[in-house]
């Protein structure tokens, strides 16, 4: 298996991010997409960013932003998802604010590319679609390049529900 | 100084500023009547400030006036530093500090609360601005000025709890459902008047 396959280059995921009018990049950083935050880091034209302290405060920031007329995604980390459940009932569910996430998949054993996340030997990474689907949570795996169209669903789909949407970014983002 | 008299105090200077307030200032705001533009962080404590700052900085000509409470604060105490991070200047972030949870229903201690100070927590997180008030008089005399300066700013008001009203004679009654609902009714409505601006 060829690992490169599954490392989505950070460029393509910024220009699906510009496909999509995103105007906020609202993050608690993730080892997963450390080479797509490094080039936000660096400065792209008409992407804000906001690092938050935890991810309640990401979703939170992003509702305002959303309420505020904004076009914001935000970028955590599994473990992340797991630290703001309440923060994603209230805002995400209850409230029918739209939330775009990307959502790295932290601890995924290589090996594991290209398979399903649910056989992973790791808790965090074999959790998190179940837990998706516990709240009905719509979700789409970025596994390889041409998965990008995903992220111009997943905005549709959150945008005219009014629901969250999650995009598992499933291996670290390529440096290119 | 009273939750009530603070946020008519606040009510009274807030013009056309974006009112984002939870817990027990939410419903001194009801018993006031304050309208839009407003919205509630409920139920969901510990979200009011993270949520204004988002609007501050999607909609930087309005002012937003965060009127938060001390457990909700704590419980997301990094929020301050969020806000810090992003230096709005159309920010203010008002503590009701009362030293209780569920004040005036049950009157629970805070945690730590004979050592909290709000402002110095503020300042060392970068709030631009602090003060603390607890004489009414003095603080609705400040407010005007204030609102004036830029953000982000941070005030701590010291304030009487009301008395806990829960008991073997009025146990809890459900709670209505408006106030699972009202925070996403809330934000359509607000979104509509920030974008008819």
């Amino acid at each position: 298996m060829n690992d490169t396959t599954f490392h989505i280059p950070a460029s393509s995921y910024l220009e699906a991010l510009r496909r999509n009018g995103v105007d906020y990049f609202i993050t608690v950083p993730d080892w997963v997409q450390l080479a797509l935050h490094t080039r936000i880091e660096q400065g792209v034209a008409g992407i804000h960013q906001v690092t938050c302290c935890n991810e309640d405060q990401a979703l939170s920031v992003s509702a305002g932003l959303r309420i505020g007329g904004r076009n914001p995604i935000v970028a955590i980390q599994n473990q992340g998802l797991f630290a703001c459940v309440n923060s994603l009932r209230a805002i995400g569910l209850d409230a029918k604010i739209p939330i775009v996430f990307l959502i790295g998949q932290f601890g995924r054993e290589f090996a594991n590319f290209g398979l399903d996340p649910g056989q992973s030997r790791r808790s965090m990474v074999r959790y998190l679609e179940p837990l998706l689907d516990a709240m009905s949570v719509s979700h789409w795996r970025l596994e390889r390049e041409q998965d990008l169209r995903f992220v111009d669903e997943a905005f549709a789909f959150a945008l005219e529900h009014k629901r969250p949407a999650a995009l598992l970014v499933g291996a670290p983002t390529g440096w290119n | 100084m009273n939750i009530l008299s603070a946020c008519d105090a606040i009510s009274r200077a807030r013009h056309d500023a974006v009112l984002v307030a939870t817990m027990g200032a939410m419903n001194a705001f009801d018993r006031l009547g304050a309208g839009q533009p407003r919205i509630n962080s409920v139920p969901l404590m510990g979200g009011a400030p993270s949520i204004g700052l988002g609007i501050a900085l999607a909609q930087s000509a309005h002012k937003v006036i965060v009127v938060d409470g001390d457990a909700s604060l704590l419980m997301q105490l990094g929020s301050l530093v969020t806000v810090a991070g992003q230096q709005p200047r159309n920010f203010y972030h008002f503590v009701i500090h009362n030293g209780t949870q569920f004040t005036g229903l049950s009157n629970l201690p805070l945690a730590g609360d004979s050592h909290l100070d709000f402002t110095q927590m503020a300042e060392a997180a970068g709030y631009r601005r602090v003060h603390r008030h607890d004489d009414l008089e003095v603080f609705s005399e400040a407010l005007p000025g204030l609102l004036a300066e830029p953000g982000p700013t941070l005030v701590e008001l010291v304030v009487e709890s009301d008395a806990p009203v829960f008991g073997p004679d009025h146990p809890q009654q459900d709670w209505a459902d408006l106030q699972f609902t009202r925070m996403g009714d809330e934000a359509s409505k607000l979104a509509n008047w920030l974008l008819r601006k």
